[in-house]
């Protein structure tokens, strides 16, 4: 990432992934979204940051799908997906996770990730009857490699257990996993690392860092600006439903404007750590 | 008089069932948050006490008897609540069970209320009303006393949501229970008393529809069950001013159709005015944030 | 006796048929169907008029199609599911749980309102009469071989669509549908459309529903409105429950327990003098009474849902990765391994 993408009104240099421009939403007349506008560069992991309710999870259950915006629009590359339905933007390759896990409960382990790829054989009635041996066999090549995700993330050990009797880190290890069982191009991580222990921290920094080697973009929201500083490429700070500027973490403690207009603190707290 | 104002009394009548059953239902999904599939036998369960007290001990006067039929079915209520419904409420994240429990209560008190008091349609004893013309209208004296009771009932609990610090406590729950209950207000006690004022209604509901429709039996309370459903749907469900308006658009849409269609497609009236308010507004004709 | 065992016989399988219907729908996908009584009413009527000649004098009815069976039972099973598309269309898409059930219910009760009164399309309160007893020219039956052959009909239609729906239940079909259930919103995020994964069970469920309607309807040889209120969806609720929501096997053990012993046994009581219908009454309280206190003590039936473990995805069993998990699940900070292979 050069310096001159913060600087406004130079062309960015990487291509992005994803792009949104003039977001907003309201709740009952608390304005969560507030014209939010960024990008999200290829190939890099991206951070989310800014203060409790700045927002950060609205936008990405608007870039998601899963809630519709009041005014603005969103690309996934060159496709318009603006307030497109949640499966139809899952099917072009961008998942999320959630901040509070949601696992499906009653389903194994194994199995919520075999319900992530979006498109199955067996999902289709006339196969499930008809074409039972295509269906055998998709779901055993799914199952392998499943097995061979919970074996890195951990979860192998757990495959048969019900979701709802994992616990709490468990959990984030399986929304994770889950996401990347339905080969994302594009990876929004709503805060991975939130109430895990520090070891499990380093763990899924690494499981990040490794999917960016892998050729996926990720965007993850997170609080820890140590963790930030350590393996995301790219900044956007939002603050009141606004962006606040965007760059490297390095340019955005040395924006003044911006330290001292709000993150004075944060940043500095966050390279003490 | 023509067919039309004479189905106006008659659509005043049903509307002031309506609304009290309405007010009753909306009180408790306010407070609870689930659709109470019982309510229907609540009302005939109210109905059978007055009958009780009105005809089969002490032989009240049938507004005396009303009084005691409601309340019994208030504290029947709060009993539900405590022993059946709150505890399934409480122990299961999703609202499916609670509804299944209320499906299978209503199943049991109507077959309970059929084995009492058995299928035949019973009457209350109470004096031959004379009618009386107001204007256009002309309505017998009970009617007139139907009316009366619902335009007291509204009034009352106009008051007590606004002026009673009970009122307030219900309002700030139904808006936000845990809210509520971080700012100090004893929410198990509002859910109690809740549940009774519900119950109470419900009592008095299946009476005034027994006085109204000059016969009893235990269903009827069930098929009434409905057409509250689509008053309540209509005024937003949850919204106890939404529920009164609902109740007097419904009361009056029903008896004005049958009049002019066949007063057997009553219930098939209400249920189209239902579906045509969840497809245009599925809020309720007066939105409340948050319910739907 | 042998009649009154073979009918037993035959409401176990047609309710084993029903209760699956349901299990799909709200067992497996969590869709709260209150209407479900009205889905099996319409599977019967349909039946009913399918096979019927066009040309009975005394009842009103429509189509009079004469088909023979088992396609006039087959035109029941998909009647109930364009059923279900209208309904799906209208409700589904939109509302939230509770408004579904009452929407259901209501809509349950408006359709026995509406057949109950409207003489001229579906003869009003007397219903459908006469309709023709199956197999029962063809095989030369009497009244009493019919209701034996009849019920074996009805155990192996049961047995061919216990077959299907296991296979539904367990594809990925089946497992989209759970996924649904236990958190739609997280469903639509993997690129589930759960809206047309709904209807998909919509259409099955009532598919059963149509056909189990369509078996009682030939069975009794009649259709009577009120014996489809609103009351009946929960029976089929309480094999539902008692059996084991998300089990096909639970629905036939629900079934046994609640429509064969809790329901149809009692029924062969006399009557107590003086007391018309008091047996009946008591019983339906018990089983609204029997699924609360199953819904308490073991909410997840007799027969629980089944556990799909990995073995049976034809993967192999890798226990050295469950001891190299368990030795280290201490030290978190070590390096990962390989790269994320699954990943794009
Ligand atoms: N579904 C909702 N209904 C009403 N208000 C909401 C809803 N979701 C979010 N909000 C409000 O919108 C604002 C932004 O919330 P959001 O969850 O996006 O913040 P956030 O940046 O993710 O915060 P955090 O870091 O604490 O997760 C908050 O004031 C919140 O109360
Ligand atoms: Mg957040």
């Amino acid at each position: 990432m050069s310096a001159a993408n913060a600087t406004a009104g130079s062309p960015p240099l990487t291509v992005d992934a994803l792009r949104c421009e003039g977001l907003t939403k309201a709740f009952q007349g608390v304005h969560a979204v507030n014209g939010a506008a960024f990008e999200v560069p290829e190939g890099k992991i991206t951070a989310l940051i800014g203060p409790n309710g700045a927002g950060k999870t609205t936008v990405v259950n608007i870039l998601s799908g899963a809630m519709s915006s009041d005014s603005g629009r969103v690309f996934l590359g060159d496709t318009e997906i603006t307030n497109w339905p949640a499966y139809k933007i899952a099917r072009q390759g961008l998942l999320r996770t959630f901040q509070l896990s949601r696992e499906l409960g009653g389903l194994t382990v194994l199995e919520n990730l075999l319900a992530a790829p979006a498109v199955q054989a067996g999902d289709s009635l006339v196969n499930v009857l008809f074409r039972p041996g295509l269906v055998r066999r998709q779901e055993r090549e799914n199952a392998e490699r499943a097995l061979e995700l919970l074996e890195v993330y951990r979860l192998y050990r757990h495959r048969d257990t019900r979701a709802r009797e994992l616990s709490g880190g468990q959990k984030k290890l399986l929304e994770i996993a889950r996401a990347v069982m339905a080969s994302p191009k594009l990876l929004l991580l709503d805060e991975p690392m939130a109430g895990v222990n520090p070891a499990l921290i380093e763990v899924i920094g690494e499981y990040i860092l490794d999917l960016k080697r892998s050729g996926v973009t990720v965007m993850m929201i997170e609080h820890n600006l140590g963790i930030v500083e350590k393996i995301c490429d790219h900044v956007v700070v939002l603050a009141e439903g606004r962006t606040l500027a965007t760059g490297s973490m390095s340019e955005l403690r040395s924006n003044t404007a911006v330290v001292s207009a709000y993150l004075g603190e944060v940043i500095n707290a966050g390279a003490a750590h | 008089m023509s067919l039309f104002w004479l189905s106006v009394g008659f659509g005043l009548v049903t509307a002031s069932v309506l609304s009290i059953a309405s007010i009753g239902l909306s009180l408790q999904f306010g407070i609870t948050n689930y659709v109470n599939f019982a309510y229907g036998d609540f009302m005939a369960l109210g109905a059978f006490f007055t009958y009780v007290f009105n005809n089969q001990v002490l032989h009240f006067n049938i507004w005396i008897a009303m009084v005691i039929g409601s309340l019994l079915v208030g504290a029947f209520a709060v009993i539900v609540n405590r022993y059946l419904l709150g505890p399934f409420a409480r122990r299961f994240q999703t609202t499916h069970y609670v509804l299944i429990v209320t499906f299978g209560l209503s199943l049991v008190m109507l077959n309970l209320i059929y084995s009492i008091w058995g299928a035949d349609v019973r009457f209350y004893s109470m004096p031959i009303a004379s009618a009386l013309s107001i204007g256009p209208l002309r309505l017998t004296v009970t009617q007139l006393v139907v009316i009366g009771i619902a335009a007291l009932m509204i009034g009352s609990i106009h008051l007590v949501l606004q002026r009673t610090r009970l009122g307030k406590s219900m309002r700030a729950m139904s808006d936000n229970t845990t809210l509520a209950m971080t700012s100090g207000i004893d929410t198990k006690r509002i859910t109690t008393l809740t549940w009774f004022l519900s119950g109470s209604m419900a009592g008095l509901a299946g009476t005034v529809l027994g006085i109204s429709e000059g016969n009893l039996t235990p269903a009827s309370g069930e098929l009434f069950l409905f057409v509250i459903f689509a008053a309540v749907i209509l005024g937003g469900i949850g919204s106890i001013y939404g529920a009164m308006g609902g109740a007097i658009i419904i009361g009056l849409a029903t008896e004005i159709s049958a009049a002019f269609i066949d007063p057997a497609y009553k219930l098939d009236i209400a249920f189209i005015a239902l579906i045509i308010t969840l497809l245009i507004r599925p809020n309720g004709l007066i939105a409340r944030p948050g319910t739907a | 006796m042998l009649y009154y065992v073979f009918t037993l016989v035959f409401f176990l399988f047609d309710y084993f048929i029903l209760a699956m219907g349901l299990n799909i729908q709200y067992g497996a996908t969590g869709i709260l169907n209150f209407a479900y009584i009205g889905f099996v009413a319409v599977g019967a009527y349909m039946t009913g008029v399918a096979g019927m000649p066009s040309n009975i004098t005394g009842q009103h009815y429509i189509l009079g199609l004469g088909l023979p069976f088992p396609l006039n039972t087959l035109f029941g099973g998909l009647s109930a599911m364009a059923m279900a598309v209208i309904v799906a269309l209208i409700t589904l898409r939109r509302l939230r749980t509770d408004y579904l059930a009452i929407v259901l219910i209501s809509l349950s009760l408006v359709l026995y309102d509406f057949c109950n009164n409207f003489v001229p399309l579906f003869n009003g309160a007397d219903g459908l009469y006469n309709v023709p007893a199956p197999l029962t020219k063809a095989l030369g039956l009497n009244v009493n071989s019919f209701i034996v052959v009849f019920a074996c009909v009805t155990g192996v239609v049961a047995l061919i669509l216990w077959f299907v729906m296991a296979r539904v239940t367990n594809a990925p079909l089946g497992r989209s549908l759970r996924a649904i259930r236990d958190d739609s919103t997280v469903a639509g995020a993997l690129g589930k459309d759960v809206f047309r994964m709904q209807l998909k069970s919509m259409l099955i469920g009532s598919f059963y529903a149509g056909i189990g309607g369509g078996l009682l309807i030939q069975f009794g040889g009649s259709f009577n409105p009120t014996a489809w209120l609103p009351g009946e969806t929960f029976v089929v609720f309480a094999v539902l429950i008692v059996g084991g929501a998300g089990n096909n096997i639970g629905m036939f053990v629900g079934a046994l327990l609640v429509e064969t012993l809790l329901i149809h046994l009692p029924a062969f009581l006399p009557e107590i003098p003086g007391h018309p219908g008091l047996i009946e009454y008591i019983d339906s309280a018990l089983v609204g009474i029997v699924l609360m206190v199953m819904l308490w003590t073991r909410p997840q039936g007799i027969v629980p849902e089944r556990v799909r473990r990995a073995v049976t995805f034809g993967v192999p069993d890798r226990p050295e990765i469950d001891a190299r998990e368990l030795g280290s699940a201490e030290v978190l900070g070590a390096p990962v391994a390989a790269a994320t292979e699954g990943a794009k």
